[in-house]
Order: structure tokens, then sequence, then C-alpha cells
């Protein structure tokens, strides 16, 4: 324990946040290079290096919080404000979406036919998957409310079967997903309503994987007996992700598919 | 509301299998059973920085000054009582000035702030190391 006279945590360096800075810019030149060279070796090699980011600086956090006990109440309190911050600088991108949506879906242009959805453009039924893929992200939000009321009360195998849950919730909205995009009668480049239908969905559909994740990682060291009853920020914060990942679907389902179909 | 009624049932399903083994020992083991496979609570798993300050709050004391300063007169009588880990601290009075005043708080007999003369008197703080 650290000679301080203060109860919050000044970190070891570490390279894990360098390593994921590199692994940001190999992913990205590297999805540049796939879509004009088409090769995938910075891709490849940008995605091994975040994978190695996440597993190491994720065990160094449990290592410091679980094991070694440097998140204290004041520690606690701004890892929470951090993540509020970072889910309200998320809303904020998402918003660009939306208003891109609503620019160009308000007053179509006269290119378009001057309608919404433009001619030729033959959208979704919103009342098929698109509707599915609501029904399951909102059970999801009372799978994760479920884990997280379980472990509060400190009942494991409740927390765990629904924490389970959430998981699957996700990797099927996914999985719908996917098959939703291969068998879309238009694409991307189908003028601005492909653009900024793919464009929104495709960064929700990231951040459910990121969500996903987040839940798979919490899922492990609840295993592991690593939460209390009292202290489990980990989850607390892959519950909020989640609830918002939800919400926007919500908004973009509203707008996107009903509304702008 | 749904979470809340899975968890209702839930409950209620917990219980009354406690309730139907009458047996006390049956009952114990069983409590102790679903207390020690369950989740952990504070008490027992907390460890290093936030044990001891867990220890420390619940002893009623405040060795890593995470809560406000306790309030004092600031008379002669009654001096403001400024902990420190070593001998000398830097105090901003805020008492009856428009600005704060900033002044070395040194050990020994109680100071008085330069500007409205509240008394300040340094404290040994002991961390536990």
């Amino acid at each position: 324990m650290a000679h301080q006279a203060h109860a919050y945590h000044m970190v070891d360096p570490s390279p894990w946040p360098l390593t994921g800075a590199i692994s940001a810019l190999l992913m990205t030149s590297g999805l540049a290079t796939w879509f004009v060279y088409k090769t995938t070796t910075l891709l490849f090699l940008g995605t091994t290096l975040l994978l190695l980011t996440m597993f190491q600086w994720w065990r160094l956090i449990i290592r410091e919080s679980t094991f070694q006990g440097h998140h204290t109440t004041p520690v606690q309190k701004g890892l929470r404000y951090g993540m509020v911050l970072f889910i309200t600088s998320e809303v904020f991108f998402f918003i660009g979406f939306f208003w891109a949506f609503y620019h160009s879906s308000l007053a179509p242009a006269i290119e378009l036919g001057g309608l919404w959805p433009p001619t030729g453009i033959t959208p979704l039924d919103p009342f098929e998957v698109p509707l599915l893929n609501t029904a399951v992200p909102l059970a999801s939000g009372v799978t994760v409310t479920w884990a997280h009321h379980s472990i509060m009360e400190g009942a494991r195998k409740p927390a765990l079967q629904s924490l389970t849950l959430t998981v699957l919730l996700g990797l099927y909205f996914t999985a719908l997903q996917a098959m939703e995009y291969y068998e879309a009668p238009f694409t991307l480049a189908d003028g601005v309503y492909g653009c900024t239908f793919f464009v929104a969905t495709g960064f929700h559909g990231l951040h459910v994987i990121i969500g996903t994740t987040f839940s798979m990682v919490c899922l492990l060291p609840h295993t592991h007996y690593h939460f209390t009853s009292n202290h489990h920020f980990g989850f607390d914060a892959a519950a909020w992700y989640w609830h918002f990942v939800a919400v926007v679907w919500l908004f973009l389902y509203i707008s996107i598919y009903w509304w702008g179909s | 509301m749904a979470a809340r009624l899975l968890l209702r049932s839930a409950f209620r399903a917990a219980t009354t299998c406690l309730y139907l083994l009458c047996d006390s020992d049956v009952c114990l083991r069983l409590a102790l059973f679903c207390v020690t496979s369950g989740i952990p609570t504070d008490e027992e798993q907390a460890t290093g920085l936030e044990k001891v300050i867990l220890k420390a709050t619940k002893e009623g004391k405040d060795p890593y000054s995470m809560l406000k300063p306790k309030e004092y007169a600031g008379t002669k009588a009654d001096p403001h009582l400024v902990p420190s880990v070593t001998n000398k601290r830097i105090v901003g009075c805020e008492e009856d000035n428009t600005a704060v005043i900033w002044f070395w708080l040194h050990e020994g007999e109680a100071q008085r702030c330069p500007s409205c003369g509240s008394h300040y008197k340094l404290v040994p703080h002991e961390l536990p190391h």
C-alpha cells in the first residue's frame, strides 16, 4: 500500500494506452487501405493489437481494483463521472447522424423525387424483422436490470443467468441485423437514403457489439466472485452503456425505420 | 417491473424452500450455503486501501481526509484543528474574509489568520500504514 495521505489512485505507468492508440491508427488506416488496395494487413495488425490492448488493460484494471483494493469510494465516483461523460459524448455522436437523417428527409430534394423514401428505394418493412429487433433490446434491458438487482441482493445464480441472457440477446440482435444488412434491397451507395440508413444503423450495430463485449467482460469476473453486492462498478458501467444502446435503437427505429418508410 | 415480479417470485421460491425444511440444522446449513456461494459483501472481500478505509469509516475515523473538515469556532479556546502528516501545512482561511487568506501553519502554538484573526492549531495526523 502506498504511503499516501489521500484516498485516490495514482496509477503506475503502463504501455496499454499507447498500444490502444497505435491500434486505433492501424485500424483506421487499415480500413482505408482495405477499401482502396484490397489488402488487409494493416487492418489485421490493428485488430490484433486492439485485442491485446483490451485483454491486458482490463486485466490490469481488475488487478488494481479487485486484487489490490485501489478503487476506493472517491475513485469509484470519478469512474462514474467518466462513464457518464463518455456516454454523453456518444449521445452527441448519434445526434449528428440523426441530424443528417432529418436534414435530408424532412425536405427531400427534387433529385430524390421530392419525397421520402426517395424514388426507387424500397424501405424495409418496420413491422417485420426491425420490430423483433426492437423487442430484443427491450428484453435485454429487462434482463440487465434483473442482473443488477440480483447482484445487489447477493443472489449469485440469478445474476449469472440474467447476465448470460443479456449477452445472448445482444448477440441475437447482432445476428439479426447482419442478416437484415445482407438481405436489404438497397446499399450504402444508394443515395442519401442508403447513406443515412447504413451509417446510423451501422454505428449503432458497432455499439451493440461493444456493449455485448462489455457485458461478456463483466460475466467472466462475476463467475470468479469479483463483484460484491455493494461494489460492482464495472457491471454498473456495462448496464448504463447497454441501456444507452437500447435507447438509441428506439430512436433509430422510430425515425428511420417507421417514420422514414 | 417485470424484473421486480421475477425477483419477487424468485425470492418467494427461495424462502419457501428454506421454510419447508423445518429442521433448524438443515436451515442453517442451507442459509450458510446461500451466503457462501452467493455474492460476497464488501466486508468479506474488500482488500488494500479500500478495506482500510472501510474499517476506518466503520470506526468513525477519516484517515484519508475524505470528509469535509470539522467545524470549529476558531476562538482561542476552540481553535480550528488542522491535521497534518508533517510539521506544517498550508491553511486557506475563508472565515471573515472576502478573499481566501493563505498561510503556513507550523506545529506548536496556535496561529491566527493575518486578516480575520481566527485561531488555527496544527495537530499530528496518523496514517494507517
